[in-house]
């Protein structure tokens, strides 16, 4: 009996250590997953920006840009998609999904018809 | 008179044994977890304070470059993978030649050669990865930057594309 007991209370205190650990690792891939992730958007907007705004919708709904440090996210997807014109705005969405859909990090650029070329 | 001998019963060291398997258990599943995660992923160089200013101060050039943006060669630098020279505008509306090297493993060098007096400012950032500066043309804008770091794994842990802005 005293066995026992002793062995309840070294599981609870082991128990209690290593699911702090896990959190702590389950947080810090999270953190790494959304550092790559936000890398590649921010390359897929400097892409975007620049894009006439008349051809927003026939450009790659995929990303342009290499993609190379999302691969350990695989299996992911790198989407782009475009609002239908309001007001001549259009809205551009940039998503990276990852983890089956679980995990997604996304970016909207707004996009504004100046009526002829780029602002720069 | 029950005789009692010392000692542990079968079904004791049963459950202890039983119980201490378990912990070894999870204990097992759980490192080979995270060292499959590891493997998998490249080290997250942006927790490096040092690497973190590097990438902020080289985007602050990049974006703020202004004509003739970039120089092949200035002074006994030329321009490569390793190094970049880009012309940049300060704060007060001067400008400024930097000189970026990442020539030196694990070192990266930033020089400063002003227009106007030519004063130099060295600021160098140590315990860095391998960088590598490039381009992505995108069209029309084919001023673009691209810097790249791997771990020392080879893995891609830092690529990101600048452009300058309008002034």
């Amino acid at each position: 009996m005293e066995v026992l007991a002793a062995l309840l209370v070294l599981a609870v205190v082991i128990t209690t250590t290593m699911a702090m650990f896990v959190e702590r690792q389950k947080r810090m891939q999270t953190a790494n997953e959304t550092i790559l992730a936000y890398q590649a958007i921010s390359n897929e907007i400097e892409v975007r920006r620049r894009i006439p705004y008349s051809q927003l919708e026939t450009a790659s709904p995929n990303f342009i840009t290499d993609t190379a440090i999302l691969n350990p996210l695989s299996p992911y997807a790198a989407t782009v998609a475009v609002s239908p014109p309001n007001n001549s705005v259009k809205i551009v969405t940039i998503s990276v999904r990852w983890r089956n859909g679980q995990r997604v990090e996304r970016v909207a650029i707004t996009r504004v018809d100046t009526g002829g070329s780029g602002l720069w | 008179m029950v005789n009692r001998e010392r000692g542990f019963t079968l079904m004791e060291i049963v459950v202890v044994l039983a119980v201490f398997g378990a912990f070894l258990w999870i204990v097992v599943v759980l490192t080979a977890d995270m060292r499959a995660w590891q493997k998998r992923m490249p080290v997250n160089f942006m927790t490096h304070p040092a690497i973190t200013a590097v990438v902020s101060r080289l985007r602050k050039d990049v974006q703020d470059a202004a004509p003739p943006y970039y120089r092949e060669t200035y002074g006994n630098y030329s321009m490569s993978n390793r190094m970049l020279i880009v012309y940049t505008l300060k704060e007060a509306g001067t400008g400024e030649t930097v000189v970026w090297d990442f020539s030196t493993d694990g070192e990266v060098t930033r020089r400063a050669f002003t227009d106007i007096s030519g004063a130099t400012s060295t600021w160098t950032a140590h315990g860095t990865p391998t960088f590598s500066i490039g381009d992505f043309p995108i069209p029309g804008s084919p001023d673009s930057v691209r810097i790249q770091a791997t771990d020392k794994d080879g893995k891609l842990a830092i690529d990101q594309i600048y452009q300058p802005r309008p002034h």
